[in-house]
């Protein structure tokens, strides 16, 4: 009897702490963390049947403006927050990370890149090996289609600087629908250039390909974390104030670290997190 | 006698049913085509659409041209045509008229292995072989207008040699063994005889190799280079009205998508357009084979 019901008593405690997190919440940001916080969304609201979440992709700042304003509880961001965001309370957990690397074909003879001359290729002002220390031979540019974030993001990191925030890359290049794609034409056309997140390295260098250091950097997972490696940034969740513990942005933002999160995040093309 | 009247009845309703069907799904893609395209109308004016190059749907200020890409769909199309044609009406005229049987088995299964190829297939022995050779060839980057026609001149291939013979074979022994009774030799039959009175038939299988040309999207992405621009020359990098559905489909979102329809719908005119032109031949020329069989 007694037994019985310390086992009725069990089960509604588990019950109840799954019953907790329940309502409807509207979480909003970047685009670049939308795939992550969609499929997390969809594996979260299967365990939590009582909870409703939206994800609004209008962007970084958007998002964090939102999130400010309170008519969002979670923003997901791709850019660093700001002194004054940080000093007004929002707190960013890193959830991702991104990295692009540069690959060039096996016939270029370089090691190195920097950011400077990268953006002139991409914006269509060096069109010579020799210019960046290379070969005379005409720089193939391979770019990824309109459309795509990492398109977008290699902009953002590499190009705005020099050349302002909006898109303009050079017309001239061959246009690759997938990081595969990138790899593979990268691989066998001579004297190409291209860019792809850093899990696809590998399919050039296997075709004879090699990845470039920039600014003397090499591309890996450590100095992406060390934040040395410049064609890199986080992904972060951010919430107002630290998230309350039993909130449902606390649980959401440990699920998407949890080993399941991490698969998503590895699943939709971003490096996970490195245990610390 | 009553129960089998009943079942005949029954399965006449089926096979009515499945005619109905396709004529249904051929409006319903119609529509819907329309439907989700059109909407871009009210903001990017028709001729702004057709003869503007600028094709930059995701900057703060979109430009959505497609004429480059009309261009390219149109160029690339020709150009292997140009291949495809005199090769195909060869190989046609010598499976109907001159092939031994042993020789013309051994080609026609050729023909129908080529016809079955997966257009990926294609797509990577074209970045394999013809891009590299293009590229060791005529320089610049190997992806362009030149390599994507090659392709699709071997795609066509199998289309034109097919309804060639079948022509060539339709046409009244009386011809034939008319032409060879007045003292023409074999050539001159062929060619003053055969192929002229075949010439509809031809026609309507060159304009099929064409329309699978226009509609070709794998291979040609995988080897026109893809970039948003008016092809600069025949060795330049093109791209088609598939390749830039195919391209910005997976991403494109609200005034984006719908000029991805009404790239759609225009490519959806052109081939229309081929297939009356085909009807029409194919109707000229079997009134004409009746024609000549009468006389």
């Amino acid at each position: 009897m007694k037994k019985i019901a310390v086992l009725i008593l069990a089960l509604a405690a588990g019950a109840s702490a799954f019953a907790q997190l329940s309502g409807s919440y509207t979480f909003s940001g970047s685009t670049t963390v939308a795939p992550i916080a969609f499929a997390a969304i969809e594996q979260f609201q299967k365990a939590n049947p009582g909870v409703k979440i939206s994800y609004e992709a209008v962007g970084s700042g958007a998002g964090l403006k939102a999130l400010a304003a309170g008519t969002a509880s979670l923003a997901g961001s791709s850019a660093e927050l700001s002194k004054e965001q940080l000093d007004s309370g929002l707190k960013p957990v890193t959830i991702a990370l991104d990295g692009l690397s540069v690959v060039v074909n096996k016939n270029i003879k370089l090691s190195n890149i920097t950011t400077d001359n990268l953006a002139k290729i991409y914006h269509g002002d060096i069109v010579n090996w020799k210019d960046v220390g290379g070969p005379d031979l005409p720089i193939v540019v391979v770019n990824r289609d309109e459309s795509s974030g990492t398109y977008v993001a290699f902009w953002e990191i590499v190009c705005q600087k020099p050349f302002g925030k909006a898109i303009a890359y050079t017309k001239n290049a061959i246009v690759a629908k997938e990081n595969g794609e990138v790899a593979a034409k990268v691989a066998s056309t001579p004297g190409s250039i291209g860019y792809v997140g850093m899990a696809f390295v590998e399919e050039v260098t296997k075709a004879g390909g090699r990845n470039l250091m920039v600014n003397g950097v090499a591309d890996t997972i450590a100095n992406v974390v060390a934040k040395k490696y410049p064609i890199s940034r986080q992904l972060y969740l951010v919430t107002k104030g630290e998230a309350a513990a039993g909130s449902v942005e606390k649980a959401f933002i440990d699920y998407v670290l949890s080993p399941k999160g991490q698969a998503i995040v590895k699943s939709v093309d971003f490096i996970p997190v490195p245990k610390s | 006698m009553k129960r089998r009247r009943i079942a005949e009845r029954g399965i006449e309703g089926l096979l009515v049913f499945c005619g109905a069907l396709s004529i249904l799904a051929v409006l319903f893609i119609t529509l819907f085509l329309f439907l989700r395209g059109a909407p871009l109308f009210k903001k990017v004016p028709l001729t702004e659409f057709l003869f503007s190059t600028r094709w930059e749907p995701t900057a703060a200020d979109p430009g959505y041209g497609i004429l480059s890409f009309i261009v390219g769909s149109l160029l690339v199309t020709g150009l292997s045509l140009v291949f495809a044609v005199p090769v195909g009406l060869s190989v046609g005229v010598y499976l109907a008229e001159l092939a031994q049987q042993r020789f013309s088995r051994a080609i026609r299964t050729a023909v129908e292995l080529l016809a079955g190829i997966p257009s990926v297939i294609y797509g990577l022995f074209g970045i394999a072989v013809i891009a590299g050779l293009n590229r060791s060839a005529f320089g610049g980057t190997g992806y362009g207008v030149l390599s994507a026609s090659i392709i699709l001149a071997i795609m066509t291939l199998p289309t034109i040699i097919n309804v060639t013979e079948v022509s060539l074979r339709a046409v009244p022994r009386e011809l034939r063994e008319g032409s060879l009774a007045l003292g023409a030799t074999q050539w001159q039959t062929i060619i003053r005889v055969l192929v002229p009175s075949a010439r509809s038939g031809i026609a309507a299988g060159v304009i099929l190799g064409m329309g699978r040309a226009l509609g070709e999207t794998m291979a040609v992405l995988m080897v026109g280079g893809n970039a948003p621009i008016m092809p600069k020359g025949l060795n330049g990098m093109v791209r088609t009205l598939t390749m830039n559905i195919i391209t910005d489909m997976s991403y494109a979102k609200d005034d984006h998508l719908t000029s991805l329809f009404a790239t759609g719908i225009v490519l959806f005119v052109f081939i229309l357009a081929l297939n009356l032109v085909v009807q029409i031949a194919l109707k000229r020329s079997l009134s004409g084979a009746e024609g000549a069989a009468g006389a």
